[in-house]
């Protein structure tokens, strides 16, 4: 009980590293969904280059682990000129990559969609952006709502691979709370608690959307 | 990079997936196991299970990994980092091999649940000849992909000391300085595992795809 | 046959031995009542078709025959025997003992409910040589003569996937008949069926009858029912609301809801 009672006492700590993950998940977040969205229109495009480009870099992403792809940036970026610090390698990291999961999600709710509906767009003359924007992408996400709630998950349990390259997020926190006072027990607990209340409010906000959606669809 | 520093890399990569497959044959039949404690409703341990499964389905792995080496000392359990790693690996792949399982248990035919009871089967028969071999079947897609998540997540007991492929990529930058040579290897190598990975989970989705799906 | 012969077969019957006996039995799902107080004996070699509506209860009686739904109250007799268990109730049955009574009741689904991971012949012979620990070679011919006889020795190795709903359905009947079951319960084992398989199916049952099987069959089917049944119950809103011989019931219905019910039936066939 002692321990906890320090935890509690350095709560400071953190709430800090709460903090950054929040912040971090929330730019991932919605950084990958932008950037889902936009890699969506390649994979679906009729052309084959912009087809083969986005397969190649969706697949890429799907089979490298995260933290060794985290780990690349962090060596590669700096050596490409762009001097990005550990937080923000560690965000881009999360977009780059989380992003291409999002992409192969909306790319399987677009292939889903029945043909007429899109036909139906064209036959009222909506073409190209339009097209896209007001009759395909709506219906696209409102499907992959369920799975994207899962993905936002992967986010949070992503961001935790950041510890290893030094960003001051929630798993850092614990583990620097833990060298200092050696509380393992309460320190990895309340983190653990942390993250599960996180996921907890992440699912019931994308079971709420997917109500929402249900409507919709 | 000397062809030792491969090698050192290759063989890094060679521990990871042994920690995969081992979680993974671990935790498939503990998966099955909880499934069975949710799907039959025994009290309490319903419960714990329930717990179970929300926690470690939502606790990063890196995290878990630390709070089993570093915490269970605390309470009088303490590991080597490498059972520590396969400990922390299970745990997280058996959570949700609990759900794909049980999944496939609530969506059992009925009918041909009550044709094995009306056939006098008991419980145990009725179980290992009728209602295994159907949901093995089923949850094959799903647990093939949770095992090409769980090789893609074991990088994480790399924390608690492991000497797996990300730590031998660091030890053979550090001592080149050069960092990006080993990483790129590494991912190279890593990704060559994955895929195979996801090339069986797409050989298993085309094989095992409920008629009328497509 | 006259009204005098038909009596006269009916007292025949009579004096066979009761095989299947209801009695007293009451189910409700929730506030709903699906079975009122309903009593019945099912005599050796007879064939009694359940017909009613569709949710008049038939298809909850026949599963409570074998114990597959749990009635609140009355009881079932198998040969005399009381079957089942009831929490609180009186009559208490170790699983074990309701298994080995189960083995006497063969039953045939709507959905066939083939095991989809063994092939027609594993289909056949699982229960006879896991249950009733017959030996493979003993139980495997039992299935080829029963395969045979249903018009389906050809199909032996084939997986249920691959066969039509009819040829599903005669395997369903021969793997309930590979138990030598002193009754056999039909839950309407044609309306899962195209129209032109459904002749395939009634055609074996027809032979079962000939044979002398026991069997209860909740069925739409009419034609079945009045050319091969030898009584008829018929239910509606959870009550026997008439049981007699089928020329009787379908010439002369003596209830209004009878009558209601078959010229419904025949409106609809028209």
């Amino acid at each position: 009980m002692n321990e906890f009672a320090l935890v509690w006492e350095h709560r400071d700590m953190i709430l800090i590293g709460f903090q950054n993950t929040l912040l971090i998940v929330v730019l991932g977040t919605v950084g990958s969904l932008v950037l889902g969205v936009l890699l969506t229109i390649p994979l679906m495009s009729r052309r084959r280059g912009p087809a083969l480009i986005g397969t190649i870099y969706v697949d890429a992403m799907r089979c490298v682990p995260f933290l060794l792809f985290a780990y690349l940036l962090y060596f590669a970026l700096p050596s490409l000129g762009l001097d990005f610090d550990n937080w923000w390698t560690g965000v881009v990291a999360l977009i780059l990559y989380n992003g291409a999961y999002m992409a192969e999600l909306f790319r399987g709710a677009w292939a889903n969609l029945p043909k007429e509906l899109i036909e139906a767009g064209q036959a009222y003359g909506f073409t190209g952006w339009v097209l896209l924007r007001r009759i395909i992408l709506p219906p696209v996400i409102f499907a992959a709502i369920p799975l994207v709630g899962n993905q936002l998950i992967q986010i949070v349990k992503d961001s935790a691979f950041l510890t290893i390259i030094a960003v001051a997020e929630l798993t850092h926190e614990a583990t620097s709370l833990q060298t200092t006072y050696f509380v393992p027990f309460a320190s990895f607990l309340a983190v653990v608690f942390l993250y599960w209340l996180t996921c907890l409010s992440i699912e019931s906000t994308v079971g709420y959307a997917n109500r929402l959606a249900e409507v919709r669809r | 990079m000397t062809s030792y520093d491969y090698y050192s890399i290759a063989y890094g990569a060679l521990a990871t997936v042994s920690l995969s497959l081992i979680s993974i044959v671990l935790g498939v039949p503990l998966g099955l196991g909880l499934a069975l404690v949710r799907w039959s409703r025994l009290p309490v341990f319903n419960q714990l299970t329930i717990a179970y499964v929300s926690i470690v389905r939502t606790c990063p792995t890196v995290t878990l990994a630390l709070l089993i080496f570093y915490a269970l000392p605390v309470v009088g359990i303490s590991m080597e980092p490498v059972s520590a790693g396969i400990l922390t690996l299970t745990l997280s792949t058996a959570a949700f091999n609990t759900e794909i399982w049980r999944n496939a248990l609530v969506n059992f035919p009925q009918d041909q649940y009550d044709a094995a009871l009306s056939f006098g089967m008991n419980r145990n028969l009725r179980f290992r000849r009728i209602i295994l071999p159907h949901i093995s079947r089923t949850s094959l897609p799903a647990l093939v992909s949770e095992m090409t998540l769980q090789v893609k997540s074991t990088p994480a007991v790399a924390i608690i000391g492991i000497v797996e492929i990300t730590r031998a990529a660091i030890r053979v930058g550090a001592r080149t300085y050069e960092p990006l040579p080993p990483f790129i290897f590494a991912l190279v190598l890593y990704s060559l595992i994955v895929l195979a990975f996801v090339k069986t989970q797409r050989a298993v989705e085309r094989r095992f795809a409920p008629p009328g799906d497509h | 046959m006259t009204d005098d012969q038909t009596t006269m077969s009916q007292l025949a019957v009579q004096q066979r031995p009761v095989i299947l006996e209801v009695s007293g039995l009451s189910k409700s799902f929730g506030a709903n009542p699906v079975l009122r107080d309903i009593s019945l004996k099912i005599h050796k070699a007879e064939t009694v078709c359940l017909l009613g509506p569709s949710g008049s209860g038939k298809s909850t009686l026949l599963r409570c025959m074998n114990w597959l739904e749990q009635p609140d109250g009355g009881t079932v007799f198998l040969a005399g025997q009381p079957l089942g268990a009831r929490p609180g109730g009186g009559l208490r049955m170790r699983d074990k003992e309701l298994a080995a009574m189960r083995t006497r009741i063969g039953m045939v689904f709507q959905h066939f409910a083939l095991w989809p991971h063994m092939s027609v012949l594993q289909n056949v012979m699982e229960a006879p040589v896991h249950v009733l620990k017959q030996t493979k070679d003993e139980a495997r011919a039992t299935a080829v003569s029963l395969l045979q006889r249903v018009g389906l020795a050809g199909k032996m190795d084939s997986f249920p996937a691959r066969l039509s709903g009819g040829q599903k359905q005669r395997v369903a009947i021969a793997r309930a008949l590979a138990m030598k079951p002193e009754v056999i319960l039909f839950d309407e084992p044609t309306s899962s069926l195209d129209p032109e398989l459904v002749g395939e199916v009634l055609a074996v049952m027809q032979d079962l009858v000939r044979e002398g099987m026991t069997m209860v069959v909740v069925t739409h089917e009419m034609g079945f029912a009045r050319d091969v049944a030898s009584r008829v119950v018929f239910m509606d809103g959870g009550h026997i609301v008439e049981s007699g011989p089928p020329d009787q019931f379908f010439e002369a219905p003596q209830t209004e809801r009878a009558r209601q019910f078959l010229m419904r039936y025949a409106a609809r066939n028209n």
